[in-house]
């Protein structure tokens, strides 16, 4: 016990030299704390738009009012027309200013699904609600980018560690057994696990999704994604577990084991996998990026989550017309987080790579 | 020469008194609206150049051609393609949208409208030399359009009156004789069917492989042609090429051989992307843009390389309807549509005010780029002669919607934001559109939007167009709203099978064997004396009756009309653009400037 | 070692045709299918359609069906896509070729940039060179290759008074008018419309494939023969690029088949998004019409050229390793 607890201090004191992984990890925690507070964090509600507010700008802050210096700072209203060319042209109300404040009253939401509040962090006091404070600017019918990145995390950031926690266990379960029965079980086992590696993944995530109709509301396509991205993923990480249980199966210890008659289950479950547990935390958090991609990617091109719903690749979606990238950019926000997280990901798996290798 | 040209002149005239009706969804402050009928005169007064001969225009589509068959073709990606091959004894003019001469120089009807002689322009030639005669004709009819061995024929319907064929007769090599079981209004302008070559198709049709006959694999030099153009190759998913008919029958006004130019080329493209940078680089010459791309077309059209034209709203309706199905389902003896529902969708003042709550000017100003017109009845501005501008208009008015769900009995007693009706039913039903049309579901989006906040709760749902057509027009009738689109044409009777009680596409409740509404019974009697009153004046106010009532009853709820954005290359000369009939309508007689070649 | 290749061909293929007959499954599964929008149009009889099932066996149970596929493939007939109105065996070998040109590009870059970069890295360790190429990797290997393509449609249209990177395409794979363009117009059309997203899928593949050969090199200079080298006295370039250099690389070599693979596949997605008319988005628009056929012949074809990348693993192995040869 002492030994493991020796083993683990050392990797997190290896860890923590890893500067990378750490700010990988706290960029995480950032991300997944928003999430879980979406409701108060985000200014307004996922489906709260104002139309006269299409394609808005990100709102400018005027940190600078009356020629004094301004905290927190000023927006002031905005609103467009069509110039000659047909481009929007926004036009901000020097008349009206109002300061952004915090913890400011709006819409009614209820926290964690079951708090209600009124009060977000921050916001902007206009009871008409036609000023409005728009970080990230609004898509096509007036709607909060910034608030709805920060509902659409909840899709995209949760979609990983639950296709992961599935992968996790197919993998254990097959690739354990595989390893430790070996002979005819392990010959299916792994030549099924090989059809699966032998198309595209891509194409296999299509063809699965064509399996069920189109038109599904999107917390049911939420869940199906899960499962077709395990489904895919599980071959690999068991491959990879078969491999190890076949070298640890044949220690000495686990023939003991055998010896006094523990069951199979036993022995896979306490005597086995708990030693790929590190490779495994490593290669799982390594694997997380792809399953918030492939969540991303089904969406942009249609065939995940759908409006009003929101994930940060259906919001990228907006962006697929080029004219549209055009005249609003902002509206590639959602890929910036996309590629935040991912990142992290990566960083943090390297970091745990290095901390839980013996060998380096 | 004879009554028909009498009457088509006298339509004309009319046509330029039509009262100028602006419709057009603005701020103050915005770009300004475009005069279209304005236009629309101009180009009625157009006079062509006399052009020079040569050159070529590359224009582009994004579908091959499924085939080169007028007959059986089903689609319009192959009408895209035929119309240049062949004519008929009559055209649609460009312009008007009205039927003129073509192969046929002049016709005589008799007194009791049953009896049409046509006679046919003498000299006339297919593409191989070989005389256009009244045999071509005959054949064309009796041989392909009523061979039942030929099948699908896109056509057939059309010239079964009452589920009879004509009685179609060559008297002598230049004239023609149709006789009909009943007066049929529409049949001048139904005769731009295409007329095909005896001599080439007979031995064909004899063999009962006609259905086969000018498909995309065919050798192009066996299609003979009357249209201005004949194909000359066709290489799959890259372009398909026309080059100009020697034999063709027009001449300009200084007697030169029409058309102008040697050839059209469709390059067959694989994005608007693609497209849209093509045109800018002046690798194809003409462009039917979307609203978002205006700008940037409109800032490079100072460069001086091409021309930006605003026609006018587009046809291609986008509508709103409840399901008004009174039926039962005579296995259940259950009713098709709930009878609360029902109670609601039927109740005239219940559609109106949804169609308060349509926000008409954010559809267009959020999907068409500010770009676009609402819609208030069948027939659209372009579609010309028939359209009656002075329909009830329902501009986006919360407050009229609520006052008229008040009127019908809906209120929001246990505040819950949603209305209930006078039983205490909540509003709340679905609401599907097709997938695969990204303006369709965006507006698709705003109307959810609309509706919730009068108070209705609404289940939103994509399906596939199969899948709802199937829903729409098959028992159990299972829906209550959808929003869909139909392409529009300038003859009402041919949207019959929309507005007569017993039309199939009759989508609010298809097939009735009696109308269920006594609006629907006075619909019923328009087409049905649409269709044999002659007197195109009386016609016209026939249909504008039924354009009234139809938004009067609003079984269709409108929405809104892209604007026509065309764009072409000003080395491309003797354009006429015209709301009716866009750009391209003239190109027999479009010619290219000489020593504009530089691109 | 001839005979392992045989041994995992005939693993593999019935792999892939096992792969074939659950794509099968799961088209069956999904709601509605191809002749659907054949049976709502009035235009069409019923008995066309009814001769279209009888033809393609669609009123059998789905194994029968199956069945009727295998023997068809077995001839060389992958069916009909009736979405395209033309045979599956054409319409797929059409993409294939355009799927190549984009793979073998991205490939050839890759390589051509990784490998110079990796060696760099390695001779230069823990120098800020090396520091910032390995923040470049990361950041290359996390951006989405989506988000990466957005991203560079984006800053063309930026850049678009600028001459050559402003005019740069953005999607597909020939320009509108292609076809009436001289031979050289015509190979300069389709390298400018290859530039985005050959930059796309090589900046996403760099960075594994630099890392690698990054550590390689590391492991090879740390061995006993280069300190020999060294200690002789033979002048660093030539110890590093001359010998190092030749057995880091050997063991990369393995590696081409199966990053030619991993190429292919992640260009499925970016084919979406540019329009590149290859087999990913052949692949997206045949299950988004239920083009069952077509489908299943895509899927065949990905899976056969991921089994071809790795095979060109196993023979390019051999070649280089003389030891494997016995």
């Amino acid at each position: 016990m002492s030994r493991n607890f020796l083993h683990t201090n050392r990797a997190f004191e290896k860890f923590k030299k890893h500067s990378l992984a750490v700010t990988g990890l706290w960029v995480l925690v950032f991300l997944y704390v928003c999430m879980l507070f979406a409701e108060f964090i985000a200014p307004y509600n996922l489906d709260n738009g104002n139309r006269a507010l299409s394609f808005q700008p990100p709102s400018p802050l005027h940190f600078i009012h009356n020629n004094s210096f301004a905290f927190p700072p000023v927006v002031h209203p905005l609103s467009y027309r069509f110039n000659q060319l047909f481009e929007r042209e926004f036009i901000e109300d020097t008349t009206l200013s109002l300061a952004l404040s915090f913890f400011t009253a709006g819409d009614a939401v209820k926290l964690f699904g079951c708090i209600p509040i009124r009060h977000h962090l921050f916001g902007v006091n206009d009871p008409t609600g036609t000023t409005r404070v728009y970080l990230f600017g609004a898509d096509g019918v007036g709607r909060d980018l910034f608030s709805r990145i920060v509902y659409g995390s909840r899709v995209s950031l949760t979609v990983g560690l639950a296709g992961v926690l599935i992968t996790f266990l197919l993998g254990f379960i097959i690739g354990g057994m595989a390893g430790f029965y070996g002979g005819k079980i392990d010959w299916i086992l792994m030549r099924t696990a090989e059809c699966f590696m032998l198309v595209p993944s891509f194409f296999l995530m299509l063809a699965l999704r064509s399996a069920f109709p189109m038109n599904l509301p999107s917390s049911t396509v939420y869940l199906l994604i899960i499962l077709i991205m395990s489904f895919i993923g599980w071959a690999s990480f068991s491959r990879i577990i078969r491999g190890m249980t076949l070298s640890i199966a044949k220690r000495d210890y686990v023939t003991a084991a055998k010896a006094i008659g523990a069951s199979d289950a036993r022995i896979i479950l306490v005597h086995i996998l708990p030693h790929t547990m590190s490779f495994s935390i490593v290669s799982l958090t390594l694997s997380i990026p792809g399953y918030i991609l492939g969540e991303s990617a089904l969406s942009l091109i249609g065939l995940g989550i759908v409006d009003p719903a929101a994930s940060w690749g259906n919001l990228l979606g907006g962006a697929m017309n080029v004219a549209d990238i055009q005249y609003h950019p902002w509206i590639l926000i959602p890929g910036v987080f996309i590629f935040i997280t991912v990142m992290a990901f990566n960083f943090l798996g390297d970091g745990l790579r290095d901390a839980l290798d013996p060998n380096r | 020469m004879h009554r028909a040209l009498i009457s088509l002149c006298s339509v004309s005239l009319l046509l330029s008194l039509t009262s100028c009706h602006k419709q057009s969804a603005s701020k103050s402050g915005d770009a300004a609206p475009v005069d279209y009928m304005a236009i629309q005169k101009k180009a009625e007064l157009f006079v062509p150049a006399v052009g020079k001969t040569g050159g070529e225009i590359i224009l582009s589509t994004f579908s091959d051609p499924k085939s080169f068959n007028p007959i059986t073709a089903t689609e319009t990606s192959t009408s895209e393609f035929t119309q240049y091959m062949y004519e008929g004894l009559v055209r649609i003019n460009g312009v008007s949208r009205l039927p003129e001469p073509s192969l046929a120089r002049s016709w005589d009807i008799s007194a009791d409208g049953l009896t049409w002689t046509f006679h046919l322009r003498p000299g006339i030639l297919w593409s191989d030399s070989v005389p256009i005669t009244a045999a071509d004709v005959e054949f064309t009819f009796n041989q392909l359009i009523y061979n039942n061995d030929i099948n699908p024929c896109s056509s057939r319907d059309i010239f079964l009156i009452n589920n009879k064929p004509l009685n179609v007769a060559a008297l002598d090599s230049a004239t023609v004789q149709f006789k009909l079981p009943v007066p049929f209004a529409p049949f001048l302008r139904s005769l731009s069917q295409e007329i095909l070559p005896h001599h080439i198709w007979a031995p064909i049709v004899k063999k009962k492989t006609f259905a086969q006959a000018l498909g995309i694999r065919t050798n192009p030099d066996s299609m003979v042609v009357s249209g201005p153009f004949c194909l000359q190759s066709y290489i799959s998913s890259q372009k398909v090429v026309f080059k100009r008919n020697p034999h063709y029958w027009q001449k300009d006004s200084t007697g030169n051989q029409l058309p102008y130019l040697d050839r059209v080329i469709y390059s067959i493209v694989q994005d608007q992307n693609a497209e849209l940078l093509a045109f800018k680089r002046g690798d194809i010459d003409f462009l039917a843009a979307k609203g978002e791309d205006f700008p940037g077309l409109k800032k490079d059209e100072a460069n001086g390389s091409f021309t930006v034209f605003r026609l006018g709203p587009n046809t291609g309706a986008n509508f709103l309807f409840f399901n008004q199905n009174t039926g039962r389902d005579s296995a259940t003896g259950k009713p098709f549509v709930d009878s609360v529902k029902l109670s609601w969708f039927r109740n005239v003042t219940f559609r109106k005010a949804m169609a308060y709550a349509l926000d008409k000017e954010s559809m267009i100003r959020i999907v068409m780029n500010g770009l676009g017109y609402p819609q208030w009845s069948p027939m659209t501005p372009a579609e010309g002669y028939f359209y009656n501008p002075s329909v009830t208009t329902y501009l986006y008015n919360i407050k009229e919607a609520k006052r008229l769900l008040a009127e019908a009995g809906f209120f929001d007693k246990n505040n819950d934001s949603i209305l209930e009706d006078k039983e205490g039913h909540p509003l709340e039903f679905s609401f599907c559109t097709n997938s695969g049309n990204n303006v369709r579901l965006k507006i698709a989006e705003i109307i959810r939007k609309d509706l919730e906040s009068i108070g209705c709760k609404i289940h939103f749902q994509q399906l596939e167009f199969n899948s709802i057509i199937a829903k729409i027009s098959n028992k159990p009738y299972e829906w209550d709203a959808v929003l869909l689109g139909l392409t529009g044409g300038s003859e009402p009777h041919f949207g019959r099978n929309v507005w007569h009680s017993s039309g199939n596409l009759h989508m609010w409740f298809p097939s009735q064997s009696k109308p269920s509404s006594t609006w629907e019974t006075s619909i019923d009697s328009i087409f049905d004396a649409g269709v044999v009153e002659l007197d195109v004046v009386k016609r016209k106010a026939l249909y504008d009756q039924w354009q009234s009532s139809a938004a009067d009853n609003v079984p269709l709820i409108y929405t809104v009309l892209a604007e026509q954005i065309y764009c072409i290359n000003n080395r491309i000369k003797n354009i006429n653009p015209s709301p009716n009939g866009g750009i391209l309508h003239n190109i027999e007689r479009l010619y290219v400037e000489t020593g504009a070649h530089a691109r | 070692m001839h005979g392992e290749i045989l041994r995992r061909l005939a693993i593999a293929i019935p792999q892939l045709l096992i792969m074939t007959f659950i794509t099968f499954l799961l088209i069956d599964l999904a709601p509605g299918d191809i002749l659907a929008q054949y049976r709502f149009d009035p235009r069409i009889s019923q008995k066309t359609i009814k001769a279209l099932e009888d033809k393609y066996h669609f009123d059998k149970p789905v194994f029968v069906q199956y069945g009727y596929w295998l023997v068809n493939f077995c001839k060389g007939d992958l069916g009909y896509s009736f979405s395209r109105n033309a045979p599956v065996t054409a319409v797929i070998l059409e993409r294939v070729g355009n799927t190549f040109l984009l793979g073998i590009f991205a490939l050839v870059f890759t390589w051509a940039i990784a490998i110079p970069l990796g060696v760099f890295a390695a001779v230069r360790q823990y120098s800020w060179t090396d520091r910032i190429m390995s923040f470049i990797s990361y950041f290359g290997m996390s951006l989405p290759s989506f988000f990466l393509a957005l991203l560079l449609m984006y800053l063309i249209y930026l850049a678009s008074g600028i001459p050559l990177i402003g005019s740069l395409p953005i999607s597909g794979m020939v320009s509108a008018g292609f076809d009436q363009f001289p031979w050289h117009r015509k190979i300069l059309d389709i390298g400018a419309h290859l530039m985005l997203p050959t930059i796309v899928l090589t900046v996403g593949a760099l960075a594994s494939l630099q890392r690698i050969a990054r550590g390689n090199m590391l492991e090879e200079l740390r061995k006993n023969y280069i300190t020999t080298a060294r200690a002789k006295g033979l002048p660093e370039n030539r110890v590093v690029y001359g010998h190092a250099l030749r057995n880091a690389i050997n063991p990369l070599i393995t590696l081409f088949g199966f990053s030619f693979s991993d190429l292919l596949s992640g260009a499925a997605l970016l084919e979406i998004i540019i329009n590149w008319p290859g087999l990913g988005s052949c692949m997206l628009a045949a299950v988004r019409s239920q083009d069952t056929f077509l489908v299943m012949g895509s899927m065949l074809m990905g899976g056969g050229m991921l089994v071809l990348g790795n095979l060109l693993a196993d023979v390019l192995l051999i070649i280089s390793d003389p030891r494997v040869r016995s």
